[in-house]
């Protein structure tokens, strides 16, 4: 066979494009746990010759068979760690398959599979390589190619290296639009059990930092129209739920100092999967979503609804309940407040039933300018009734089916099936070991693990 | 005795219909030429469009009315549900009766209808900001094939347009023949018919990063976390034919 320069090329090309195809699948299977896919916060239009805008909703590109959304390119660029958490997936002394994106490779791929609308932008995130100056240095690289030389104008999530150098964090966090760094383990005493190497200052001095200077540049640029946006859509990070023995009180009070101190946007809750096996490590079968489910509707609770910590759970009650959500258990528990009146309780006394969100709060408030609202108006306007007709008025009448107390209505609201049952069910026919089994429509809700971990908060 | 009101399917055809029907005093039912169905007891009434009937029923809305009324009927346009004329229909005569407060109640059943079909046009609108997927078909040349429920592709121009500012691209409506076309300096609206897209991809070479996508697509996927339902709740399976990364 005679080799002409064309088809040299061909195979050429074959050959790199199975090397980035490798690398793409190794990197984006490390970088899947990290949770955070949003693509909001950053509003920034269009310009010509250049590609690219950044929507203030975010877009969601595609779903997953997990259910979750792609949005950006979430890639490491190398998962070479010098490291050894218990809980990560790259730690040093794991035997995975290792690569290492170029700069070039990684700007190619954003660039592409934006022009093809697959993906909102970038999340760049890296095991940490040589030291933390290093890897931080490299990700800068690939930032600045992208919105200098390319003049990409698309979303950048980028990771913050603990450790590396406030100039850099400060460089880099110019051209990104969310910069995180990851607080994984909510106490330092489940930080030196499973990430030892690591210190909990080494992690809140960057954090401090940007919140810092996104505070200085806001400042900034309500004078000067032209200053260069430093992180505009905020920063965040993530929490590990069911790795370590820490409480959900633990957990909330630390999100909740978190959004205080720190400004943070989100904080992501992931339940821990078991990918290492390490005696440090909890064993459990399947990882703890209904847990990171509560926690995530009490996180709503504290940044949008205006609830305290303190009000949903206790230090004799450090746990939140897996029967009922965390606004339903509040107001069981504070039944002195109840029953409101729908006509005319204010908006943030309506957000706080149990079946009204802030949707429902907003049509009741518009609606109730027109006319008195019945109970049957509250059906039409998709309030979910059957959580919230215990709890409220209208024109002063009652519809709650059953008598007033918390007994009487907790009996009426728990679920048929209850977490706790199940989870023996569960155990006996032993679901997880044939995945061929069909997979019962609970089996989301009520893992049997989920359970365990919810109810005690240790493992 | 029902008046059946044809129109030819244009937004000005429908607002000639709308003042022509108004003050009738029999049960009104508008409807497409080409989704009418004769009955033996409707009486049929074929509307002409007159732009200039079209341009005062435009205006007074605007004036009577408000922005926000005037874009919940194009929009209820757009949906193509059955019956949406007749919905128009009965929102306009709300709106003139009550005034436009009447959309603060959102308990009364037309304003909720109209209300839950603007919602689903806008919630379409926004998942296919993300649910395109352009194949390259020459060097900065890109084509998208699309299927939405309502007619979008029109209110898709904007965020296209502002986004990929220097690539040429269409993002053809297959279900209406229809496509919207950037040339790099202006967006328009064209017939495009299946064959016209065949002619187009007859050209086109094969996309090495559409299959990289899919292999972004399986490995980002956390296995132990399995949950179609989710998924389908979130991309409507009806949407996935065009999705290249479920080929």
């Amino acid at each position: 066979m005679v080799l002409t320069i064309e088809r040299m090329f061909v195979i050429l090309f074959l050959v790199m494009n199975m090397d980035i195809k490798n690398k793409l699948e190794i990197l984006s299977d490390a970088a899947k746990y990290d949770v955070s896919c949003s693509s909001s916060g950053s509003s920034r239009s269009g310009e010509s010759g250049s590609l690219g805008s950044a929507a203030n909703s975010g877009i969601c590109h595609s779903f997953t068979p997990d259910g979750r959304c792609i949005s950006l390119l979430k890639i490491l660029l190398t998962n070479y760690c010098i490291y050894d958490c218990a809980y990560c997936i790259n730690r040093r002394s794991n035997d995975v398959r290792r690569a290492a994106f170029t700069v070039d490779e990684v700007v190619d791929l954003t660039i592409n599979f934006y022009r093809r609308n697959y993906i909102e932008g970038l999340f760049l995130s890296s095991a940490v390589v040589k030291d933390a100056n290093h890897t931080m240095e490299m990700l800068t690289e690939v930032l600045k190619k992208l919105r200098t030389e390319k003049r990409f104008r698309g979303y950048i999530h980028v990771k913050a290296i603990p450790g590396a150098s406030e100039d850099l964090i400060s460089e880099c966090g110019l051209y990104a639009d969310r910069m995180s760094v990851n607080v994984e383990l909510p106490s330092s005493a489940s930080l030196k059990l499973l990430a030892p190497e690591k210190t909990a200052t080494n992690i809140y001095k960057p954090m401090s930092q940007i919140a810092t200077r996104i505070a200085e540049n806001q400042e900034d640029r309500r004078y000067f129209i032209n200053t260069p946006t430093f992180v505009p859509g905020g920063q965040s990070t993530q929490l590990i739920v069911g790795a370590s023995p820490d409480n959900d009180l633990t957990i909330l009070k630390l999100s909740e100092q978190l959004y205080n101190n720190y400004d943070l946007k989100r904080v992501y809750y992931s339940a821990y999967v078991p990918i290492n096996t390490d005696k440090k490590l909890p064993t459990i079968q399947s990882p703890p979503t209904l847990r990171e489910h509560r926690l995530y509707q009490s996180d709503w609770l504290v940044r949008v609804y205006n609830f305290k910590v303190n009000e949903l759970l206790t230090e004799q009650q450090p746990n939140l309940d897996v029967n009922f959500d965390p606004k339903t258990c509040w107001a069981l528990r504070n039944l002195n407040q109840f029953p409101v009146e729908v006509n005319s309780a204010p908006y943030d006394m309506l957000i706080r039933i149990p079946g009204i969100g802030l949707k429902g709060a907003r049509k009741i408030m518009s609606a109730r300018r027109l006319s008195n609202l019945t109970f049957d108006d509250l059906k039409k306007l998709r309030i979910a009734v059957k959580r919230a007709q215990f709890f409220v008025l209208c024109s002063g009448k009652h519809y709650s089916p059953v008598k007033f107390d918390v007994s009487s209505i907790a009996a009426a609201l728990l679920p048929e099936i209850q977490a706790s049952e199940s989870s023996l069910l569960y155990k006996q026919i032993s679901l997880f070991d044939t995945p061929s089994f069909s997979p019962s429509p609970f089996d989301q809700l009520l893992l049997s693990s989920d359970v365990h971990t919810s109810i005690t908060g240790e493992l | 005795m029902i008046k059946d009101y044809i129109y030819d399917g244009t937004f000005e055809g429908l607002l000639t219909t709308i003042y022509y029907s108004y003050l009738d005093k029999d049960e009104v039912n508008i409807c497409r030429l080409e989704n009418h169905i004769p009955t033996l007891f409707s009486e049929i009434i074929n509307v002409t469009t007159d732009s200039e009937i079209f341009e005062k029923v435009y205006r007074s809305t605007l004036k009577k009315l408000s922005t926000e009324v005037l874009r919940n009927i194009y929009y209820l346009y757009l949906s193509e549900i059955d019956g949406c004329e007749n919905l128009i229909y009965s929102y306009y005569k709300l709106c003139f009766k009550c005034g436009v407060s009447i959309n603060l109640a959102k308990n009364n059943d037309t304003i909720i209808a109209v209300d839950t079909m603007v919602h689903k046009v806008n919630l379409e609108v926004h998942r296919f900001t993300g649910f395109v997927r352009f194949q390259e078909i020459r060097s900065l040349v890109f084509y998208s094939p699309i299927e939405p429920d309502h007619n979008i592709v029109s209110l898709l121009s904007t965020h296209f347009v502002d986004r990929f500012r220097d690539q040429y691209f269409i993002i053809h409506d297959t279900k209406r023949a229809s496509a919207l076309i950037y040339n790099k300096e202006e967006a328009y609206l064209r017939d495009f018919t299946s064959h016209d897209q065949q002619l187009l991809l007859s050209q086109a070479k094969d996309d090495a990063y559409a299959d990289l996508f899919k292999t972004f697509f399986n490995s980002v996927n956390i296995k132990e976390r399995y949950n179609p339902s989710y998924q389908a709740r979130s991309m409507p399976k009806r949407y996935w034919k065009n999705l290249s990364e479920y080929q």
